[in-house]
């Protein structure tokens, strides 16, 4: 009886961030929607997908697809999705602050602005060099201090390479957070801004978010589960965010896909502080050849 | 007279969206009338020892080559398709072209790759997609093969070991003097019963 | 019976009765200060309770400074437990006669400052009713567990410590104290599991006095080694150094000698105890305290020369902000006024009179609990990526009336366990069941 009553809300709030959702990825990933199973122009090709001629979606699907939405529960998302490595480069000469990766993630983990999960940072490497904008998130280490620091396994790493915290273990010492060298967590000090959410926990969208845990950059597992892009790779107006499968060798901005390999030794990338051998999984493009001049304030970030 | 300028205003609004949809239904009209046909394209996979060359061959409703059709080629990646060959591939007057494979690109943990050869925004054609699975990409690493080894950022059960029993050691040797303590006073205490 | 045997009665009778008055009289003065502890830990724990309605967003720590003066409190109280080792064992097993008066005063103030610490960590968790999954799901890789096994095992070490040199005392108040009330006199039985002062329990208990002295050793150092690795496991600048084990341990004995000498003070004070704690122990304890402090300048030294001379990046940063910047006042307050001038000061014989070294000890006292402030805060203060992009109250830390609450309750929690256990048991071992030293009949040195 309840479950009825339940069931058609939830859906259609489903539906309404799906297609949010979709609108993003359909911009996002402009020409290639071939693996999207809405797919119109597989019709002629010599495809032996099963999911080639989708007219009409079982409700049972959009469940299991709701299910998956919304990230899986704690025990599950504790396994890696099989066969990644995702890996992020940030090509530091092409971003402006723009913000807009700061504004996608605040709006999709439900954060207030004052206390984001992005922050895109003034940096100045010595006196004589331009200042530049450096996006930062977790950088999902492959040698996680964070990790090896918790003292109940509340935070986690998969084997897919991401780096997450279950909210429901979680006790709140903040270990975790003394032990990060970049600064990546931070803390629910408070009750969460937004309220109660009323969908179910998962580690995977930190949602709802509990007061007295920790929290961070998660890579948005529940996006990547449906071979989406994390929002701040489709929030970037610059391409400056490449994200991928480490396996795959190849990263994408949304707009153009490269080799990993490739673009990394064409531009010498880097990843911050190497020396601390966190080994993170987010790579740095060198500020050189900038597209934009240095502004603290232009077009694009002046209206947030 | 303020009446009538927004009279005015209002009259080329609407003629003025009046034109807009006259004219996007002509453009629409135009593109049916253009007769857009399929293309044919055949792909041949070559391989030999240290190259693998696809080889896709266009050819109209009658047969003959179409030259000068752009292709595009592209692997399947978990997020998007990454494009090989050149930055523009056409095909030239027998209406083939040839696009070499990356010998160091990773497939799916058997070495599997899906191949896409796209024909797109063409002015004759019709937009397609040819897909095809080969055994050309470089063998990934199993699932299997990312097993949480043993470390200190691993999960409780994956312990390293000496860390383990350096521990152990320690807590059981100070906790059997404790032990040991308890039980000297639990006979101090049956030696005072006895007097 | 001849005169020097009617002479050792006579003493013993009285040194009885002088170490057992107070457990008996209770003066108007002791429940005016229990009175006010309690007023204070009421206090503070209705900081805690809005603490725990609100959470921690009613405290001062953001998402940088993490850590506040809940953790530097935590590194104080762990500092000062250490104390009981000191005595128990270090000077125990160097045969000093002088020391064995102040062993209970350390005992008793090495378990009161374990429980606060314990308590303390309670305080400062986000989750406290998720306390228990630090033993469900225990990851044996973390230093915190390390710390959980080691301040448990410490806490036992010290309740057994201080119970099996109380024990013959234990006895003696069940024997001689007739005019309490029915639960202490049920108290006292129980708890001295019938000691007769029988020469089987008597060898027993030296034996077991033995093993605690030279197994307490260890386990004190390693309490404070491992919360030393609750940082120096981290890459904050001032707490990623090699050096910090010993600069914590040798801390925490200047700290806890100098608690001793407070305690010492107001316990002769209050309970009338001259001809027990005389000024030739509160010299003793000077020369110790001195001995003690010039340990902990050398650790000092190696703590800030290295940084200090290579300036490197945001470690460089700390330094200025610790010896010129917005926390000079404080560090050089704890440097000078806690550490250097106690040391010249000290060197002074008529400083080691019992006023001017509890004065001196109360300057120590602060500095010790400064310099915990000053080696968690400013750290977290210098990430290695720049502070932006936050809110404004994010770049500060000045704990609220909440944090200083609390910390305030745990010091009245910390010498309300130390009023009511002195208020219980003898604070001067009474019945010796070790080798007597012949030389003084009272004094026992």
């Amino acid at each position: 009886m309840e479950d009825d009553k339940i069931h058609p809300d939830s859906r259609r709030r489903f539906l309404k961030k799906l297609s949010t959702g979709s609108i993003l990825a359909a911009t996002g990933l402009a020409f290639n929607s071939l693996s999207s199973c809405k797919d119109k122009s597989s019709e002629k090709s010599t495809l032996l997908t099963p999911d080639g001629k989708l007219v009409q979606v079982p409700n049972s699907e959009i469940e299991a697809m709701e299910h998956l939405y919304h990230g899986a529960p704690p025990d599950e998302a504790r396994e890696g999705i099989p066969g990644k490595k995702f890996v992020m480069v940030v090509d530091l000469s092409k971003c402006k602050n723009a913000r807009k990766c700061i504004q996608a993630c605040d709006k999709h983990h439900n954060l207030t602005p004052e206390r984001p999960y992005i922050k895109v940072l003034e940096m100045k490497d010595n006196e004589k060099s331009s200042p530049y904008w450096m996006p930062k998130k977790c950088f999902q280490c492959d040698n996680p201090p964070c990790v090896k620091v918790c003292p109940v396994g509340a935070t986690f790493k998969r084997t897919d390479g991401i780096v997450l915290i279950d909210n429901e273990r979680c006790i709140g010492c903040r270990f975790c957070m003394a032990a990060c060298p970049y600064s990546a967590r931070v803390f629910n000090w408070g009750n969460p801004p937004e309220g109660k959410l009323d969908i179910p926990y998962s580690p995977e969208t930190s949602l709802p978010s509990k007061q007295g845990t920790v929290a961070k950059c998660d890579f948005c597992p529940e996006m990547l589960r449906q071979d989406k892009l994390p929002h701040c790779v489709t929030a970037c107006p610059n391409g400056v965010i490449y994200f991928g499968n480490e396996l795959e060798d190849s990263v994408t901005n949304g707009e153009e896909t490269v080799r990993l390999s490739t673009l990394l030794k064409d531009k010498a990338g880097y990843r911050y502080m190497e020396e601390l051998g966190t080994k993170p999984r987010v790579y740095y493009l060198p500020p050189v050849d900038r597209l934009f001049p240095f502004e603290k304030e232009n077009s694009e970030n002046s209206t947030s | 007279m303020k009446a009538t300028l927004f009279n005015i205003i209002w009259v080329l609004k609407i003629s003025w969206s009046v034109l807009i949809i006259f004219f996007s239904f002509n453009t629409v009209l135009a593109q049916e009338d253009d007769m857009m046909e399929d293309a044919k394209i055949e792909l041949s996979f070559i391989e030999d020892a240290d190259s693998k060359i696809i080889v896709a061959t266009a050819t109209n409703k009658n047969d003959e080559p179409i030259e000068d059709l752009e292709l595009y080629f592209y692997v399947k990646r978990s997020f998007s398709n990454l494009p090989i060959g050149d930055f523009f591939n056409a095909t030239d007057e027998t209406g083939t072209i040839k696009v070499e494979f990356p010998n160091d690109l990773p497939g799916d943990p058997e070495g599997n790759v899906a191949i896409l050869v796209k024909l797109m925004d063409s002015d004759l054609y019709n937009d397609m997609t040819l897909e095809t699975i080969k055994k050309w990409g470089v063998p990934s690493p199993s699932p299997s093969q990312f097993h949480e080894k043993r470390s200190l950022w691993a999960a409780a059960a994956n312990a390293p070991i000496p860390l383990i029993l350096i521990i152990s050691a320690l807590i059981f040797s100070i906790w059997f003097i404790i032990c040991y303590i308890i039980y000297i006073l639990f006979k101090i205490r049956k030696i005072g019963m006895v007097t | 019976m001849s005169k020097q045997s009617e002479h050792q009665q006579e003493f013993r009778e009285r040194r009885e009765k002088d170490l057992l008055r107070h457990i008996i009289k209770t003066s108007l003065n002791y429940k005016l200060w229990i009175a006010f502890l309690i007023l204070i830990i009421l206090i503070g724990m209705y900081g805690y309770y809005r603490q725990l309605k609100y959470g921690l967003i009613v405290t001062a720590m953001r998402d940088y400074t993490s850590w506040g003066i809940y953790i530097s409190n935590f590194v104080f109280f762990v500092a000062i437990s250490l104390v009981g080792s000191l005595f128990s064992s270090i000077l125990k097993l160097n045969k000093n006669e002088w020391s064995k008066p102040l062993t209970r005063i350390s005992e008793i103030i090495a378990v009161s400052a374990i429980i606060c610490a314990i308590v303390i960590i309670i305080v400062d968790m986000g989750r406290p009713d998720r306390f228990f999954y630090v033993i469900r799901y225990l990851r044996i890789q973390s230093p915190i567990i390390w710390d959980v096994i080691i301040i448990s095992t410490y806490l036992v070490i010290s309740l057994i410590l201080l119970y099996s040199s109380l024990l013959p005392d234990l006895a003696l108040c069940r024997d001689r104290l007739t005019a309490i009330p029915q639960w202490k006199k049920k108290l006292y039985r129980m708890l001295a599991i019938n000691w007769r002062n029988h020469p089987n329990q008597l060898d027993m208990l030296q034996k077991v006095t033995k093993i605690l002295a030279i197994s307490v050793l260890p386990v004190a150092f390693a309490i404070h080694t491992v919360t030393s690795w609750l940082f120096a496991t981290t890459w904050r600048p001032g707490w990623d150094s090699t050096n910090l084990g010993p600069y914590f341990v040798s801390g925490a004995f200047m700290a806890g000698a100098a608690a001793i000498i407070i305690a010492m003070y107001f316990i002769r004070k209050s309970l009338h105890l001259k001809a027990y704690i005389t000024e030739a122990h509160f010299d003793k304890m000077g020369k110790l305290l001195v001995l003690l402090s010039l340990v902990y300048l050398y650790f000092n030294i190696n703590e800030y020369l290295g940084p200090a001379f290579k300036m490197v990046g945001v470690e460089g940063e700390h330094i200025i902000e610790l010896f010129v910047g917005k926390y000079a006042p404080m560090y050089w307050f704890v440097q000078l006024g806690g550490l250097v001038l106690p040391i010249v000061f000290l060197l002074f014989k008529g400083m080691r009179r019992s006023l001017p070294i509890f004065i001196i000890s109360t300057f120590i006292i602060l500095g010790a609990w400064f310099k915990r402030f000053l080696i968690v805060i400013p750290s977290l203060q210098h990430p290695y990526l720049p502070i932006q992009g936050v809110d404004e109250s994010y770049l500060h830390y000045n704990p609220t009336w909440e944090e200083w609450a609390i910390t305030l309750a745990s010091f009245a929690w910390f010498l309300l366990i130390i009023t009511i256990l002195i208020k219980l048991f003898p604070i001067i071992p009474i019945q010796k069941h070790e080798h007597v030293s012949k030389r003084h009949p009272i004094l026992n040195f």
